[in-house]
Order: C-alpha cells, then sequence, then structure tokens
C-alpha cells in the first residue's frame, strides 16, 4: 500500500565541530502520516528538523523527499512543498512585520497572484479573526502568533509540514487548540507532519508512529498503539515513559 | 500560642496585587488567601493567572508599580505589612526563600558556585570562611552532587541544566529556611533530570520541616508531588484541594484544564478545549 | 472648540486601535504609540526642542538675525553685547548674535550630510559582515578596523589636507572617518538577529540572501543606528568645528561655528564674548541632540 515514502533519511550523521549530534540516523515517512521524533534536550531532534528544512548545511547520508535525492542547498520549489513551525511564537514572527506582512512575504518571494485572497484565507483557516490582519506580535498572545506562524506555513500550500515542538510555549488550554487545528488542517489537506516534542503524550495524540532518540541515535521506532499500551522494547524509551507520568514517592 | 498555630508557618487573607498602569490599573491578584503549614502546596494556574506575583508578593519583590495590600499578611505570627523593607529583606534568604525556573539567570556567572552558596550562608549567619566552606560542600553533597570538592570549585557556565537547579537548590536551603518557594523550578529540565530534582527537593522539605509553595503550570506533577493544590484563575483561587483529589475537581476551570490535556489512557480525536467564564472572576 | 477635541479624540482612537484595517494605519498607530512613550520624557522632549528650535532657526535665520552675518563694519569691532548687537561683534566688526543665527545652517548642512552618507553606508556594510560572516565579514571588518586604529580627528585632519580645506571637504572627511562605529553597531546587531527563528523562517520561505538582508535584518538594525546617529551629532559638530577652528574646514566669510571660536580666540580674555557665544551654542545643540538619543534609545530600543 505505501508506495513512496514522502520522507526517506538513510545514514544521516550530523556534526558540530567536535561534537557528533546526529548519528546514522535512517527513517521513512509515508505521505499523509504523522510521525514523531522524541528525545531529551541534547537528543539532536531538532537538527533532524532542520536539516530536512534545509536550514542546517551540515550533513552527510541521504535525504529524499517527495521522490527527490536533496541537495545541501534546496531550490525555490522546494520551500513551496515542505514548510516549518518554529517552537517559540515569540521569536519566529519578525516583530516590525503585521501579520499582513509576514502573510504576504511568501506570496511575494514565489510570484504568486491573488494575495489579498490567499491572506484571507489562511487568516480564516488557523481562526484568525480578520481584524488582527494589520497588528504587530507584540498585540498578540501567544497561541495567536502561533496561528500566525502555521498560517504562514501554509500560505504557500505545502504537502509536508515539520513541527519543532509547535506548543511546547504555550498554556496547555491553547496546546489543546492548536493541536486540533493541527489535527484538522492535516485532515482536510492531506498533510504529512513531522512533530518534534518532548511531550510523550502530545506526540501519542498526534502521531501514528514515533521514534525515540538518544544522544543523537535513533533508540527505538514504535508505534502510537504501543506508546499507549507502555509497552516499548527498549529501556531508555520504558524509563521516559515512566519519567513522563509525574512524580513517584518512593515508600 | 498553642500548638497548631505554631504549624502555621505563613497566612495570607485577601492578597491583592495592583500594577498602576498609565491605561489602568492592572489586578494580578486578586483576593488570595490561604495559609501554609509544613506541608507541600501547589500553587497551579495558566500564564497570568497570579501564581509567579504570588510568590514575589510574599517575598516583597512585586517591580514597581506594583502594590500589595492584604488584609493580613503574616509569618509564623508576624505581620508582614507592617515590617519595614529592611526586615522583610533580611527574612527573605533566611527564612523565605526561592528557587527560579532557570538557574542560569540566577547565578552570578563570575563567581565559582561554591563561593556563591558559602556567601549565602555566611550573609544570614556568623560563620568563619572555613566554616562555611564545610557547611557548603555538605549541602552539595545533600542536593546529591557526585564530587563537591570538584562542582565547589565551577562557575556557573561549566555546569549543566540539572547540576544548575540543585546548586540553586542548595543555596536557598544552606540557610534552613521556614519556606521554600519553587517557581517551576523544574520546567526548563529534561524529564528524567526533572523527577531527580523533585526528589532532592522533597527529602529535603520533609526531613528539614519546611512549608514548600511549589508553583507550575504542570497539573500532573504538581498532582503527583503535592499534598494540596490551589488552582489559580485571573488572580483568584478557582479551588483548593487535596491533590490526590485533583482528578475529581469540581470546578469547571479546574476540570477544563485536565481535560485539555492529551491522554496516552484515553486518546480522542479531538482534545477539549476550555471555555473561560466572566463569572469565575466575579 | 469641542469640535476640534472630539476630532482630536477620533484621531487618538483611531491611531490606537487594536485592530487597525490597512497598513497605513498600523504604521501610523506604530508611530504614534512610539511619540506617546516618547513625550513621557522630559529629558528627551527638551532634546526635541533644542533640536527643533535649531531647525526653526535656520530656515528663519533671514527673519530672525537682525543683522547681515557677513556685513563688516570697520568702526564698530569688538563690541560688548548690547540691545543692538546682543552677543557683541566681533573683529570685523560683524553682529555675532546674527552669525550664529546663520552658522546653524552650516552646521546642519554638515550634520544632514554626514548622517545620509554614513548611516546607509555603515549599516549595509555591518549588516552584510554580520549575515555573510566568513570571508566577507572578515574582509569588511579589518578594513574597519584599520579606520578605527586612527583618532577620529587625525583622520579627518589627514583627510582634509589631502582634499584640500573646505566645506564639502571637511563634510567628505567626517563622512569617512564616521562609519566604522555604524558599521559596528550593525554587525554586532545582525549577529543577534541571523540566527533568530524569524530569520530561519524567511529563508525556509525560499527568500534570497539579499532578499533577508534589506527586508528583514535592515529594519531591526536601523533604531539602534538612528540612536547611535543622534548621540553621534555631537561628535560631528564637534569635530566639524575642530575641523573649523583649525582652517580646515568652512572658509571665511562663511559663518561657522567653530571657525568663530577659532577668530575669537586671540581676544578670549579681553572680549569674551567672540569665542563664548558660538562654544555655548555648540554645547546647547550637542546636549540637545544627546537627550533626544536618549528619549529615542528608550522608545525605539524597546522590544
Amino acid at each position: 500500500m505505501t508506495t513512496q515514502p514522502a520522507i526517506t533519511v538513510e545514514k544521516l550523521n550530523v556534526s558540530f565541530g567536535d561534537s557528533h549530534v546526529v548519528k546514522d540516523l535512517s527513517f521513512a515517512v509515508s505521505p499523509g502520516e504523522s510521525y514523531g521524533i522524541v528525545g531529551e534536550s541534547g537528543s539532536g531532534k531538532s537538527t533532524v528538523l532542520r536539516v530536512l528544512a534545509g536550514l542546517n548545511r551540515e550533513w552527510s547520508g541521504e535525504v529524499d523527499i517527495l521522490g527527490k535525492r536533496q541537495p545541501k542547498i534546496r531550490d525555490k520549489a522546494f520551500y513551496r512543498a515542505v514548510q516549518m513551525v518554529f517552537q517559540d511564537p515569540y521569536g519566529s514572527l519578525h516583530p516590525k512585520k503585521t501579520v499582513d506582512d509576514t502573510l504576504a512575504e511568501p506570496l511575494a518571494i514565489h510570484g504568486l497572484r491573488d494575495a489579498e485572497a490567499k491572506i484571507t484565507r489562511a487568516m480564516a483557516d488557523v481562526g484568525l479573526p480578520a481584524s488582527f490582519r494589520f497588528r504587530f506580535p507584540h498585540q498578540l498572545s501567544g497561541g495567536q502568533r502561533q496561528r500566525v506562524a502555521i498560517a504562514r506555513a501554509l500560505v504557500l500550500e505545502p504537502t509536508i509540514l515539520l513541527l519543532d515542538e509547535p506548543t511546547s510555549a504555550l498554556d496547555v488550554s491553547i496546546q489543546a487548540e492548536v493541536l486540533n487545528l493541527l489535527q484538522a488542517l492535516r485532515q482536510e489537506r492531506k498533510l504529512t507532519y513531522i512533530l518534534v516534542s518532548h511531550d510523550l503524550a502530545v506526540v501519542g495524540h498526534m502521531c501514528e508512529r514515533l521514534l525515540v532518540m538518544q544522544f543523537g541515535r535513533g533508540v527505538e521506532e514504535m508505534s502510537a498503539e504501543t506508546l499507549a499500551a507502555r509497552t516499548p522494547r527498549t529501556d531508555y524509551a520504558r524509563q521516559l515513559l515512566i519519567a513522563s507520568e509525574g512524580f513517584r514517592r518512593a515508600g | 500560642m498553642n500548638a497548631s498555630s505554631d504549624q502555621i508557618l505563613l497566612a495570607l487573607d485577601d492578597l491583592r496585587v495592583d500594577f498602576h498602569t498609565p491605561t489602568g490599573i492592572v489586578n494580578a491578584v486578586r483576593g488570595l488567601s490561604f495559609t501554609l503549614g509544613r506541608e507541600r502546596l501547589g500553587i497551579v494556574g495558566e500564564s497570568g493567572s497570579g501564581k509567579s506575583m504570588t510568590s514575589r508578593a510574599i517575598l516583597d519583590l512585586i517591580p514597581h508599580p506594583g502594590v500589595v495590600t492584604a488584609k493580613r499578611m503574616e509569618f509564623r505570627g508576624q505581620d508582614l505589612t507592617a515590617m519595614d523593607k529592611g526586615s522583610r529583606r533580611k527574612l527573605r534568604g533566611r527564612h523565605i526563600s526561592m528557587v527560579m525556573q532557570d538557574p542560569k539567570f540566577s547565578l552570578n556567572p563570575v563567581q565559582t558556585v561554591g563561593d556563591q552558596i558559602a556567601e549565602a550562608y555566611r550573609v544570614h549567619h556568623k560563620a568563619s570562611a572555613r566554616e562555611a566552606k564545610e557547611r557548603s560542600l555538605a549541602m552539595l553533597e545533600a542536593v546529591q552532587i557526585r564530587e563537591p570538592a570538584r562542582v565547589y570549585g565551577l562557575y556557573p557556565h561549566e555546569v549543566s541544566g540539572g547540576m544548575g537547579q540543585r546548586v540553586m537548590i542548595a543555596m536557598m536551603l544552606i540557610a534552613e529556611p521556614d519556606i521554600l518557594i519553587a517557581d517551576e523550578p523544574t520546567s526548563a529540565l529534561d524529564v528524567t533530570v526533572q523527577l531527580q530534582i523533585l526528589k532532592i527537593l522533597d527529602d529535603l522539605v520533609t526531613s528539614r520541616g519546611m512549608g514548600l509553595i511549589f508553583i507550575s503550570h504542570d497539573l500532573h506533577l504538581v498532582k503527583s508531588f503535592c499534598d494540596r493544590v490551589i488552582v489559580m484563575y485571573g488572580g483568584k483561587a478557582m479551588e483548593t484541594l487535596p491533590a490526590s483529589e485533583l482528578d475529581r475537581a469540581q470546578h469547571p476551570y479546574t476540570r477544563g484544564l485536565l481535560g485539555c490535556l492529551p491522554d496516552l489512557d484515553h486518546p480522542r480525536d479531538k482534545l477539549a478545549t476550555l471555555t473561560r467564564d466572566p463569572a469565575w472572576l466575579a | 472648540m469641542t469640535d476640534q477635541t472630539a476630532t482630536s479624540a477620533g484621531w487618538h482612537s483611531w491611531l490606537t486601535t487594536t485592530s487597525p484595517e490597512s497598513r497605513r494605519q498600523a504604521r501610523l498607530g506604530q508611530l504614534y504609540r512610539q511619540w506617546l512613550a516618547f513625550r513621557k520624557n522630559p529629558a528627551a522632549m527638551v532634546g526635541l526642542l533644542i533640536v527643533l528650535a535649531l531647525l526653526l532657526l535656520a530656515a528663519f535665520a533671514p527673519l530672525v538675525a537682525p543683522h547681515d552675518p557677513l556685513a563688516q563694519a570697520l568702526d564698530q569691532r569688538l563690541l560688548a553685547p548690547s540691545a543692538r548687537n546682543w552677543f557683541g561683534t566681533d573683529a570685523l566688526g560683524r553682529d555675532i548674535f546674527s552669525r550664529i543665527v546663520y552658522g546653524t545652517r552650516v552646521t546642519l548642512v554638515i550634520v544632514m550630510l554626514v548622517v545620509i552618507t554614513v548611516g546607509p553606508l555603515g549599516l549595509l556594510i555591518g549588516c552584510a559582515a554580520g549575515y555573510f560572516g566568513g570571508w566577507v565579514d572578515t574582509v569588511l571588518m579589518r578594513i574597519t578596523d584599520v579606520f578605527l586604529a586612527f583618532p577620529r580627528l587625525v583622520l579627518a585632519l589627514a583627510f582634509v589636507a589631502a582634499l584640500g580645506p573646505g566645506l564639502e571637504n571637511a563634510v567628505i572627511a567626517i563622512a569617512f572617518t564616521a562609519w566604522p562605529p555604524y558599521a559596528r553597531v550593525a554587525r554586532a546587531e545582525t549577529m543577534l538577529i541571523r540566527n533568530a527563528d524569524y530569520i530561519s523562517a524567511m529563508r525556509l520561505q525560499g527568500a534570497s540572501q539579499l532578499r533577508i538582508v534589506l527586508k528583514h535584518v535592515v529594519p531591526m538594525c536601523v533604531p539602534s543606528l538612528i540612536v547611535r546617529t543622534t548621540y553621534d551629532m555631537a561628535g560631528i559638530i564637534i569635530i566639524a568645528a575642530g575641523l573649523g577652528f583649525l582652517g580646515l574646514g568652512a572658509q571665511p566669510p562663511i559663518p561657522e561655528w567653530g571657525a568663530m571660536i577659532s577668530t575669537g580666540r586671540e581676544q578670549i580674555f579681553d572680549q569674551w564674548w567672540v569665542a563664548t557665544f558660538p562654544g555655548l551654542a555648540i554645547c546647547v545643540v550637542a546636549l540637545g541632540f544627546n537627550l533626544l538619543g536618549d528619549g529615542l534609545r528608550d522608545v525605539l530600543d524597546a522590544r
């Protein structure tokens, strides 16, 4: 049934100077799938995402996206197919640009017509009222900013969305709204997600399969069912699961 | 004073924190009342709920233009509202301490962590430099740092986040305060490290008979770690209940907060979202 | 009267609304909010008033000055301040007050020319060096270092000596020596910005390097450069005056403040007013720009 994977990563290695942050990592994501990458800080999970997005150019290995072997420097067409949402909604929007500027920029870069209608629709799709169009980021709450960031990613109508801890900086009630939005968008537009998170519950909710990473290596790939049943094979994955359950007072 | 009132370390009645800004008065805390004994009291809430402002008000650390008022604010029977700034400062660190979220911003970058702990001790106790150092080493050991002598000589940038937070806890507890306020002490840390830190905090607080105010946005953590929980929203306490009964909370806000968390055991297509009722703040 | 207050309230709400309806309204609203914040700082307002007064004096110099600044009257040499000559007269019998009033034009021309050349030059060099890094950074910054290694006045002197004295050459010399600190500021700012998520997001939109630098990095550096410029105004005025004092700037009979001090230095003990009033003018204007810079920093750098 799986014809051709949307994303294939083969023997990916990334080093920053002396530190080897991603080691021989391989995985594949099918079209329309939501794939989670879980790990603690320093596991290299965000680096993988930056390599896929073309933001990191110091890597070796093979990366195929939508059937094309990816070079270190991506072409313009690539960015119409792959977009990313960042963790910190306070840092990912230009402080001196209004929502309108932020959404108009990608359309201008790619010379797309009908900007007016596209901006209006993108805002409506992410549930932002039209009256917010000319607001600056400092006039928006964290959740609203993240909606703008999602709208910016969607305005080019990509097929793959890379999500780097998209809700970890948000309050839980806002997290629920943003996660619901991401779920709905994925169904509507048949998007492929890679979601990086430290929160197992979020990944379990959003993804069909996930990869646990530690010290730059893929430790275990499992399905969401395995996660929910708490039956991972490796010690490290089990340990993460137990730790995420909360505090336990011995005795 | 009878025995039971001696158990009450802190009593707050109708605490209010108002910020007088040019565009009007912002009420950060609106009439919060609680007492703290030798227990682990959790305060949960989302951003803007006033949970951090409450701890700052207790420590007299509200920045300008904030104004703190309370019908009653007592620390072991001493009226805090009647105290001058100097006496409040003496109380701070010696009797009431605070551990904050990110140790990076709370430690002096140009002084070794050991010297900072020793200094924290000597501010409140008359002690020789050697005695202070011995105490600091013992304290580093108490927060389960394996090589206290080596870590003593490290600078803050040379320690990891988890170790930095242990150092902060050592520094805050060396004066043996009666109350420790921990404001999101583990939010910047990985889950496994987080639990180690909580374990240390738990052991020290229990063994020394301190009162702990644990401020967090993480309901699961508070539920598993604290004895009692205050749920705050918009500067008010929505409800106060034993942590073990958090799952059976009555207030719609608490229920809403719990409901919108993704849960591995109860998978849903769509997460519940929270509808805020203005009546909660009336 | 009531009508007027009604419209001004209308403007106020139009500018401060949280949901503007157009790009223009959003921009103006942003400016208006900054102005409201600026207005609260009394020192900054004093600075602004001084600078405005300077501009008005320069614009209406012929109306303000009671005498022709160039008219010599050898029978009225070195007169003390009086009702007729408020600041007295100089060695050629010219009215010092009128010369100071006309001198605002010279000062402003120097300042404006320097600013419009130095600001963009420093901004582009600094942003390019900071954003691209690597060898671009190395080359640009070493050139900057060479310029920074010399004291500004000495370097300006060398340029003027090579180009010949005169107002235009003084401006060129000052501009050549003034840009390196600007490039440094812009570079430092850019290095902070270039790794921000919003710049990564732009790269992810497929934006070209040039577009990112010009449209996204430069606007973030402009406020700190504006602030830096207003601080620097005082220094530029003083260097211009210094060149004038040494006879290398504006040539006689142009009423330039530094040159006026220079000619008055022989009489400083007997006819104090000849050198003192132009000196005071330089002081007041330098102070005005500095106060303005302080106020702008508080408003513009608040992120």
